[in-house]
């Protein structure tokens, strides 16, 4: 019975103290390794590209990428800061949901970091900038958002790319009457059919940042014409959309499109490089105003990068922060970019991929915005995503689906 | 020597260490989550006090309270099927099972049980995959039940029921297996004197078998109500955390995580007290109902 006593406390001495010996061994003197935390999971190989070269710029330091699953990323990135095993460096929101982490006191404040306030335009910065003027990350990548087509099928079928909203229903027509199903999109995790489809097309109907401002301050109803117009514009793309796109998830979506099953696919950028292998032809188009606007692009600032009040080596982070600001650091960044995300900083950088220069072509000589609601109106998030679903189920008309989102404002 | 081991000071000794986790890992979060719910806030620095502010919230301000007694009425429509269907079809499989003229009854079992098993993460997305009529859609139409083609998961008045079917027979397994090990305790003579005196196979079901293994219907029937009211992992697997579509598969599990832990897609912006003060509603309904039924089935079953 003694020897068993005495066992048992050396077996409970070992798992106390056999942790202990390996976290000491992990620390070695001189070298530093920071965690990058992400909702980027697509992204591991790029991102793996970048911090390597950064390794060459700064031996010592290791940054290891671990990104979390998108959806969970805001709520994972909260209980590590709450709980303060936060990672040291890691992926910021724009707008609202980056501001709150800062204000809790988890995001540095990076306004000082050298080149930041010089080497990116005001517009650029606004989305990760407090009322009084502090910087609480360093901008990153903005995404896009467009109609992908199936060229070969277009090509066969003789159909040219859309130049208004009815000629776009003109095209989906002709191409369910022939059999094919016309637009991938479907509704069932609800954020994408409003993110990329809605609000995607909505500075076609009610115009670009300068209008956008007008809605915000209540000058403008959020159910006058222009919105009753883009709310009937879902209604009448639903059709189109797949058997049952009701239940149709983004990655259904995703591989209706790369199986060729469906034609277009409304879509943001950073899908691009999922049709990288498809064995056909594809292309992109803007999303097309209707007859009588100018066709706008939502072109929006997406991802930043800020580092953690608490972390244990400041200068370290501090240091790679600065080094995203210049311009070998940015040309290198957006050379590991994945496809379809575009970089931000004011030095003229060429992109290679063919599809990333498409979409960027898309931009020349229209008005970009961002997503309507992020800016200033994230509370209608849900209520306008809930009103576009019931209006392409056709539950409400699309008056019935304005006025629901007005009343809220 | 023998009789000095024996005395209360040093069982307490084996006892302490499970009272020292217990306490750790789950007495305190729970009573701490009920302090939680009076105050507000996200973060320890900026916590304060605001009495019974959240729940407030939560019954006056409309657009919560829409959303709290949407999930509340969705969770007891997902009980009451969990009731019928997977208890139900639990004392039918373990009536059947337990059948002295039943063959392969462990094959059965094991077909019974082996969902259970599995993760439900797995077992969710499979059924969504198979429920989508854009993937399983031909092959309904070319077996001749082109009915069966249908976006159950998409539709506001299927998807609920749907998503606690699925549930229904991934657990199914536990109740027979419960039921199983009651009925096998019922004494054979007592069946054997009933079929001598002459009563059908109903009769010996109602008036025998059933009353004899009272204590673990109530037992399965608490079980199924507290599991169900922390339902979580099957919605979030099938839909999402909103309840997809529109609402209808929200539960008490779901909006709890949206508003206590998560936040709303896409601003992430948790509201611990309010999620504490849902919690807290629930804790006080389980008790309310899990006490009054243990006592009713548990009292004289079994001594």
């Amino acid at each position: 019975m003694k020897r068993m006593n005495v066992v048992l406390c050396v077996l409970l001495l070992l798992c106390v103290l056999l942790p202990i010996a390996a976290q000491g061994t992990k620390v070695s003197v001189g070298e530093v390794t920071l965690t990058m935390g992400s909702w980027r999971t697509d992204d591991v190989v790029q991102m793996n590209r970048l911090l390597a070269e950064y390794k060459k710029v700064a031996p010592n330091v290791t940054i290891k990428f671990q990104p979390t699953n998108p959806p969970d990323y805001n709520a994972t990135l909260r209980l590590q800061l709450d709980s303060n095993t936060g990672p040291d460096l890691m992926y910021a929101r724009s707008y609202a949901a980056g501001e709150e982490l800062f204000k809790a006191g988890y995001f540095a404040d990076c306004t000082d970091i050298p080149g930041l306030m010089q080497n990116f335009t005001a517009s650029n910065l606004a989305p990760w900038q407090m009322d009084d003027g502090k910087m609480f990350a360093v901008p990153f990548a903005a995404v896009s958002h467009a109609v992908y087509y199936n060229k070969d099928i277009f090509r066969k079928e003789g159909l040219a790319i859309p130049q208004s909203w009815e000629d776009f229903l003109a095209v989906l027509r002709t191409l369910k009457s022939r059999g094919y199903t016309p637009l991938a999109n479907g509704l069932a995790d609800e954020w994408d059919i409003l993110e990329t489809f809605f609000l995607g097309m909505l500075p076609n109907f009610i115009g670009g940042a300068d209008q956008r401002v007008r809605y915000e301050s209540g000058e403008l109803k959020l159910n006058d014409a222009s919105f009753v117009a883009a709310y009937q514009a879902m209604a009448d793309a639903a059709p189109y959309c797949p058997v049952g796109f009701e239940s149709v998830t983004y990655n259904d979506s995703q591989v209706l499109f790369a199986s060729q099953k469906a034609v277009m696919f409304v879509d943001g950028s950073w899908t691009a490089e999922v049709y990288k292998d498809a064995a056909f032809d594809w292309g992109l188009f803007a999303i097309p105003a209707p007859r009588g606007k100018k066709t706008a692009i939502c072109f929006h600032p997406d991802m930043a990068i800020t580092m953690n009040r608490a972390t244990t080596h400041p200068d370290e982070a501090r240091a790679f922060l600065a080094w995203l600001c210049t311009r070998e650091g940015a040309t290198m960044a957006s050379e590991n970019l994945p496809v379809g995300y575009f970089p931000m900083i004011n030095f003229p950088i060429t992109l290679t991929d063919v599809h990333a220069n498409e979409f960027l072509a898309l931009n020349s000589g229209k008005e970009t915005d961002a997503r309507f609601v992020w800016p200033a109106l994230m509370d209608l998030y849900a209520p306008m995503n809930q009103a576009v679903i019931r209006v392409m189920k056709g539950q409400v008309t699309a008056k019935q689906a304005a006025d629901s989102v007005a009343a809220l404002f | 020597m023998q009789k000095k081991t024996n005395t209360l000071g040093s069982w307490l000794v084996y006892l302490l260490p499970a009272l020292f986790i217990y306490t750790l890992f789950m007495a305190f979060p729970l009573i701490d989550s009920l302090r939680l719910s009076l105050y507000s806030g996200n973060v320890p620095q900026d916590r304060s006090f605001v009495g019974l502010g959240n729940f407030a919230r939560l019954f006056g301000d409309e657009r919560i309270s829409v959303r709290y007694w949407g999930a509340f009425t969705n969770t007891w429509i997902f009980f009451i099927i969990h009731m019928v269907v997977q208890n139900g079809l639990g004392i039918l499989f373990a009536v059947l099972l337990t059948a002295e003229t039943m063959r392969g009854r462990h094959l059965y079992q094991t077909i019974i049980f082996i969902p259970t098993t599995f993760a439900v993460l797995v077992t969710g997305y499979l059924w969504k995959l198979m429920l989508n009529p854009v993937w399983s859609g031909d092959f309904f139409v070319s077996i001749g039940l082109p009915f069966l083609k249908y976006p159950w998961l998409g539709d506001t008045k299927t998807a609920l029921p749907i998503v606690a079917l699925v549930s229904c027979w991934q657990w199914m397994g536990i109740p027979t297996m419960m039921f199983v090990a009651a009925l096998r305790n019922i004494s054979i003579e007592l069946l054997e004197a009933s079929r001598l005196e002459g009563a059908s196979g109903l009769q010996t079901f109602l008036h025998i078998k059933l009353p004899l293994i009272k204590p673990v219907v109530g037992i399965i029937g608490v079980l199924t109500f507290v599991n169900n009211f922390n339902a979580f992992d099957i919605v979030f697997a099938m839909e999402n955390v909103n309840g997809a579509p529109e609402y209808s598969t929200d539960l008490i599990g779901t909006l709890f995580y949206r508003y206590g832990i998560a936040g709303q897609h896409p601003i992430g912006i948790p509201d611990a007290g309010l999620g504490a003060a849902i919690a807290t509603i629930t804790f006080f309904l389980l008790l309310l109902v899990v006490v009054p039924t243990l006592r009713s089935t548990q009292r004289g079953g079994g001594e």
